[in-house]
């Protein structure tokens, strides 16, 4: 009787993609200085990704042995979606990724603002109030602290840092 | 002598250092205790600001972190059951029961003083083995630091997931990533695709943040419906009979943990379970049955997580090897520091070892303290709604990212990263032999090269020094231990699966 756990929606995939990322990053390790020497720059960086390979191929192998989910009622990219990437996980990575380019431009405070409101909506924390005071109090204490205590320098922002006061930089 | 006494009295003497000790346990203990919230990320995060502080500071801050953070899981795990970390998953076991029939308090109180007398038993090892230790590894070539790094990467694979081969892949993903820039010994450029930026290497801060950080936070929307159960607290303080009966267990214990707290990869986690398993199999009369209130499950995991912290700064102080991930990021925050962890950290700077036990001694009195007080407050943080608490952490994530270079490369370096390190976690890879392997891979790749050059790049007789080097051979035989122990055929022999 096979004790393997049972396989998830998408690992086949995403095993063979880690086979694929190996190989490529074996061939372009290999290339760093072919095999010039023994100890050359290339070598570990060849181990390293040749280790990747065999033990990908060897992971790709137990999620094809695996048996698939049970709930045959699904395709696999529902089964995907349902149990890996929910619309809630998607919305908030898409909203973090917002994030991310908007820190440049609108700055660490507007955008941190407007992140920790939409996130916390997407979420599921739907008094909007508690929501509006809790960002702007969590994030005037990470101002305070990280201003003044660790002296780190927080993004004012390309489009709002000319109009944002000096002390909120 | 005197002089290692006043090193280590240096943390307690200092007002700041004092504030600083108990502010780390304090935020430690409810860092540990919010599922959701870990050690490793709470350490990877404040890496990133305190860079720019002494070094003192910072580690006095970070020990108590760790040490109240390998505590704080357990007080979720009685009382919501939910292990606020994988140190406290066996404290449940048997904590949430007891919770159940009303003796939270009496749980947590236990709870309290066993895992600050295993703190003590794992610093006094610490204090005793670290400087033997130390010179034992000056005995260590190239090749004794590429086996002892090979076997960390193996361990924390091996014993932290469900598969070798995931652990493994996981462990060279790290050492591969750590290799992208310049190479430190020809100026070459390694893995870079012609980018400028990438030049420079990737920071393995963000990366951490990423792995420990992100990923956790998205992986947590998945538990956003979890509801904790709550339990009503009283009587704190343990008896003195209840102490002394469970204090034998508790020493053995506390042995269990700090041996594989100091074992290169192996973490407090697989210390609580080891201890919990021996538990399971040595006493004979336990309080109730284990799995429904035993008192010994929670000695004896409890005693083990925190005397592991103490095994864990072994390896780090001595060998440069983190005994677990927390290590592996504390290993980071001493290079940003200009300091390189191994036996000359110990001999060129005897201060900085006497006030890192001196700090943790201190940090596992305040834990005594904050311990056994401040349940009420306690019980009203740890429900903070995840949909406000995670929004919150991945903000101080990326300012944590940002500020290590200003850069906001990093950012998406550790948005990139946590994504990764999301589907990683879900398809059964552990993250942690990944950040591992980012610390470790520098040290294999020159000790390998090094080693190679020694024997003017002679493979066969690079590969027989293996074997006809005492220590070597010792080390080596406990890499292919490792190897062998998680074949079928070992498992089948011990009867295991």
């Amino acid at each position: 009787m096979s004790t393997n756990p049972p396989r998830l929606p998408g690992e086949l995939s995403f095993m063979a993609l880690v086979v694929v990322f190996s190989a490529f990053m074996l061939w372009t390790s290999f290339r760093i200085s072919k095999f010039d020497s023994i100890s050359s720059p290339g070598v570990f960086p060849m181990f390293c990704a040749g280790l990747m390979l065999v033990t990908g191929l060897m992971s790709l192998r137990q999620a094809w042995k695996a048996s698939p989910s049970a709930d045959t009622h699904q395709t696999v990219f529902q089964q995907f979606v349902i149990q890996l990437a929910p619309l809630k996980l998607i919305l908030f990575v898409a909203l973090i990724v917002g994030y991310m380019l908007a820190l440049e431009v609108t700055g660490f405070l507007f955008s941190s603002y407007a992140f920790l409101l939409m996130s916390m909506q997407v979420l599921g924390s739907k008094k909007i109030v508690v929501n509006l005071w809790v960002s702007a109090l969590v994030l005037f204490c990470i101002f305070i602290v990280f201003r003044t205590a660790f002296s780190v320098v927080l993004p004012a922002g390309s489009l709002l840092g000319p109009y944002t006061p000096e002390f909120l930089k | 002598m005197m002089e290692a006494l006043g090193y280590f009295f240096m943390s307690w003497l200092d007002v700041k250092m004092v504030l600083l000790t108990a502010v780390g346990t304090f935020a430690g203990i409810y860092i540990g205790a919010i599922p959701g919230l870990s050690v490793t990320m709470a350490v990877s995060i404040l890496i990133s600001f305190t860079f720019r502080w002494d070094i003192n500071e910072a580690l006095a801050l970070i020990s108590g972190i760790y040490l109240g953070g390998v505590y704080g899981g357990s007080r979720s795990a009685i009382l919501l059951n939910i292990p606020g970390a994988p140190a406290a998953i066996a404290t449940g076991l048997d904590g949430y029961p007891l919770a159940k029939l009303g003796e939270a308090g009496q749980a947590i109180g236990l709870t309290t003083v066993v895992s600050v007398y295993g703190g003590f038993i794992g610093i006094l090892a610490l204090a005793i083995a670290a400087p033997a230790v130390a010179d034992l590894a000056l005995m260590f070539g190239p090749r004794e630091y590429l086996l002892l790094a090979f076997w960390g990467i193996l361990l924390v694979g091996s014993l932290s997931g469900q598969s070798l081969s995931k652990g493994i892949f996981a462990g060279a993903l790290g050492a591969l990533i750590a290799c992208v820039g310049l190479d430190p010994m020809t100026g070459e450029n390694r893995l870079t695709f012609g980018s400028l930026q990438m030049s420079a290497g990737i920071s393995y801060v963000a990366a951490m943040i990423g792995f420990f950080g992100v990923a956790e936070v998205i992986a947590q929307i998945h538990q956003l419906d979890l509801k904790p159960v709550k339990q009503n607290v009283s009587k704190i303080i343990p008896s003195w009979g209840l102490l002394k009966k469970y204090l034998p267990l508790a020493t053995r214990t506390s042995g269990i943990g700090v041996v594989v707290g100091a074992l290169p990869g192996a973490g407090g986690d697989i210390a609580a379970l080891m201890a919990y398993d021996h538990a399971k199999r040595t006493v004979k009369n336990p309080s109730r049955p284990f799995g429904e209130g035993a008192y010994e499950g929670l000695v004896a995991p409890e005693s083990a997580n925190n005397a592991a912290v103490g095994g864990a700064y072994i390896p780090m102080m001595t060998l440069g090897i983190p005994g677990d991930a927390v290590t592996a990021v504390i290993i980071g925050a001493l290079y940003i520091h200009g300091l390189k962890p191994g036996p000359m950290l110990m001999i060129e700077t005897p201060h900085l070892f006497w006030f890192v036990v001196g700090s943790l001694t201190l940090a596992n009195i305040f834990l005594l303290i904050f311990g056994l007080t401040g349940i009420k407050i306690f019980a009203k943080i740890v429900e903070t709604p995840k949909p406000v608490l995670l929004p919150l952490i991945l903000v101080l994530s990326a300012v944590g990212a940002y500020a290590i270079n200003n850069n906001p490369v990093d950012v998406y370096w550790m948005l990139g990263f946590g994504v990764l390190g999301y589907f990683l976690k879900m398809y059964g890879f552990q993250v942690g032999p990944v950040v591992l392997g980012m610390i470790l891979g520098p040290m294999m790749d020159r000790s390998y090269r090094q080693a190679m050059m020694a024997t003017n790049n002679d493979g066969w007789l690079f590969v027989t020094e293996f074997f006809t080097t005492p220590l070597s051979a010792i080390i080596l035989a406990a890499v292919v231990f490792t190897l062998v122990s998680q074949t079928q055929w070992w498992k089948r022999l011990r009867g295991l699966n």
